[in-house]
């Protein structure tokens, strides 16, 4: 009898623990696609990292808000679009249409924001965008999609002239990539140089397979400008973070686009990084920002150890907020989620955002610079944790 | 035009054209001893650096040390992809005959393989690491120390591995396959054991490379193939087969690219070095240093 009654309970306990909370937490599915393999696929895990951080914070507190109404735990859908943004359009559709996913989230890069944008619009899902920056950005038609990012090619030029001008920069060598955001950059670059005052010393494109820069490095020493900009990804940030010391390059004001933000770059340069200013707009102990530090050690601790980088994994995480407030605010309802992220003002670890149109109106684009092993917002002013300073002798 | 005669640009094009020429040997044994068109390569040159990272960041070993793993680790997946694969298929004739096509797939194959085995284990997260980052002056030459020791290494590396192959008894029985395959068989060359070797010396020597590399670029699951077409680039210029050519091409690109580059424009890269490439196809399909005719 014993025997009888017990199993019978057990059943009963059994039942309830698979059909109970199955119920109650059947998972948000949200899908998205992300270069897993081929050429951009070093650049993926800056942005699924960041995804997977958000996800894990957001289920240990129970689960997404759910416009008041419960919390439900995040489930990503996520497939590799092998770096190919026609593969990315044929994913989205998959998500959408196939594997019924509630939401959808950002690929990564500006050319796969484009070619998703008709599919998100044609099926009437929002989607907040990261990773992607070009001014034609805002030549998209506003309705499904917005761009969290500060760096628009043009505010950067415009923050750049003024963060050189502050620094009394008088002439400066220029040498960027001819990948399409750098070249984006010195169009915008070039005249409010000029119209600043500020001399062009030395200018020089180089291909993104460059291998050695030290033909360029020795014109840009016999310049002797204030400042050397160089626009430059990881791989050719390496290059010249090795021969501008060979060739001592010496200038007060050096900035290096893409690289230093990012932990391997660090881990690789340590002492020689200091003084070098970057493209960035965040530090983990700003004030005046939601969730910051919170991010910051969940991303420490998931990844053992490493760091977020602090440019896309940053923008990547900001997207995720607003997303995550807006089903906060109205729940699930995709339409009622477009009204959403039109209307509110969001707190982001950028700090407040509002969209206008499709842009990101109040974050600013930015630099950093790396201050003792630190990385700290030195412009624009209303935003730095910390001045920025005159890069001194290199460490060895 | 002073730029010329910068000793640090001859530093510079040295450790590039040394490198060139150290990553062209193995492909070049492998080519003109068993005609196997190796696009995975460059895969190569990415596990020795992931072995050189790998010893760093777990045992705090430089690529100095960790190089002779990495040419380990790579010869016997070389040993590995003969005894498993290419053994058989070099054995049969008629399969032999359209080996030098269907290599092309097999390898295509592999490569995408092998990326994707190194994706899952390590992520394509770039990787990095630093060494020996202090300047080293010598004269009026510059250069991080990590440089100094890839032109140093990589120089002797390179001239050793092609005067052994060229005065060695197994470097004879190697020229010989080289230049026939089938009459060095009927003079009582070990054939099998030669492509073996081959094999094995060519990834060796690739994956040696890859760790000397990894203290210069990201290391990624896809940094190789670049490096695959440029191997490709120097052994065609240097002559399919002809180590002592692929030699002196990979030194020639080098100077090309540092040179070329600083008189031109970084611009101009790639219309040089491919214009370079080209014009050697049109007017000397033998290649540099190559002979008359080539034997299939």
């Amino acid at each position: 009898m014993l025997k009888r009654l017990l199993t019978a309970s057990l059943a009963l306990v059994g039942m309830f623990g698979l059909l109970g909370p199955a119920h109650a937490a059947d998972p948000v599915k949200i899908g998205f696609s992300i270069p897993k393999t081929g050429l951009f696929a070093p650049a993926g895990p800056s942005q699924l990292n960041a995804y997977l951080v958000w996800q894990k914070m957001v289920n240990d507190k129970g689960g997404l808000d759910i416009g008041g109404k419960g919390r439900r735990k995040i489930e990503f859908v996520q497939y590799d679009d092998k770096s190919d943004p026609a593969r990315a359009v044929k994913i989205y559709e998959k998500l959408i249409t196939s594997d019924k996913v509630d939401l959808v989230m950002a690929p990564w890069g500006t050319p796969h924001h484009f070619a998703i944008a008709p599919v998100v619009e044609r099926h009437k899902f929002p989607l907040i965008g990261n990773t992607a920056a070009s001014v034609a950005l805002r030549k998209v038609k506003p309705g499904y999609l917005w761009f969290t990012t500060p760096m628009m090619p043009d505010n950067l030029a415009k923050e750049m002239t003024a963060m050189l001008k502050s620094r009394s920069v008088k002439s400066v060598a220029i040498m960027y990539n001819l990948l399409p955001f750098a070249s984006e950059n010195i169009q915008f670059l070039m005249p409010a140089l000029a119209k600043a005052g500020i001399k062009v010393l030395f200018e020089a494109k180089y291909p993104p397979d460059i291998k050695d820069m030290t033909g360029m490095l020795t014109k840009v020493k016999a310049k002797n400008p204030d400042a050397v900009l160089v626009y430059s990804y990881p791989g050719d940030s390496i290059l010249y973070m090795n021969q501008a010391r060979e060739v001592g390059i010496n200038a007060k004001t050096q900035y290096v686009m893409v690289g230093p933000a990012i932990g391997f770059f660090r881990g690789m340069f340590k002492g020689n990084l200091d003084g070098i200013v970057t493209m960035a707009a965040w530090t983990p102990g700003m004030k005046n920002t939601t969730g910051s530090q919170e991010f910051y050690n969940a991303y420490k601790k998931m990844f053992k150890g490493h760091e977020p980088d602090y440019l896309d994994s940053v923008e990547v995480f900001v997207s995720s907020q607003i997303l995550e407030q807006a089903i906060a605010k109205v729940g699930l309802d995709r339409e009622k989620i477009r009204q959403a992220v039109n209307t509110m003002t969001f707190d982001t670890v950028y700090g407040k955002i509002k969209f206008d149109g499709v842009q990101n109106s109040i974050t600013p684009a930015g630099f950093a610079q790396i201050q003792k092993g630190k990385i700290e917002v030195v412009w624009p002013k209303q935003r730095a944790t910390s001045s920025v300073v005159d890069k001194g002798a290199w460490a060895k | 035009m002073d730029i010329l005669l910068s000793p640090q640009l001859l530093a510079a094009a040295l450790i590039t054209g040394v490198l060139y020429a150290l990553i062209s040997l193995g492909l070049n044994l492998i080519y003109g001893t068993m005609r196997l068109l190796n696009v995975a390569h460059g895969d190569l040159v990415m596990i020795g650096a992931y072995v050189a990272f790998m010893a760093f960041s777990l045992f705090n070993v430089g690529p100095l040390i960790s190089m002779f793993a990495a040419a380990i680790i790579c010869g016997g997946l070389g040993w590995l992809a003969y005894r498993s694969v290419l053994q058989n298929l070099l054995a049969n004739s008629e399969i032999l005959a359209r080996l030098e096509e269907n290599s092309l797939l097999l390898f295509f194959g592999i490569s995408v393989v092998v990326q994707n085995l190194v994706t899952l284990f390590f992520t394509a997260d770039r990787q990095g690491y630093e060494y020996l980052s202090a300047i080293v002056e010598i004269a009026d030459v510059r250069l991080t120390g990590a440089r100094l020791a890839v032109l140093v290494v990589g120089s002797v590396i390179s001239i050793v591995a092609v005067l052994y192959l060229r005065f060695s008894l197994f470097g004879l029985a190697m020229n010989a396959l080289i230049q026939n395959r089938d009459a060095s068989a009927v003079v009582g060359i070990n054939v099998d054991r030669v492509q073996m070797y081959s094999l094995v010396i060519g990834f060796g020597i690739t994956g040696l490379a890859g760790a000397l590399i990894s203290v210069l670029e990201p290391i990624t699951p896809v940094m190789g193939f670049p490096y695959t077409m440029s191997a490709f680039v120097v052994i065609i210029l240097g002559g399919l087969g002809n180590l002592w050519g692929g030699f002196l091409a990979g030194l020639l690109l080098g100077f090309l690219e540092i040179f070329g580059v600083a008189v031109t424009g970084p611009e101009w890269r790639s219309v040089l070095v491919y214009g370079i490439f080209i014009g050697i196809l049109i007017f000397r399909p033998q290649g540099l240093l190559g002979h008359g005719r080539i034997a299939r």
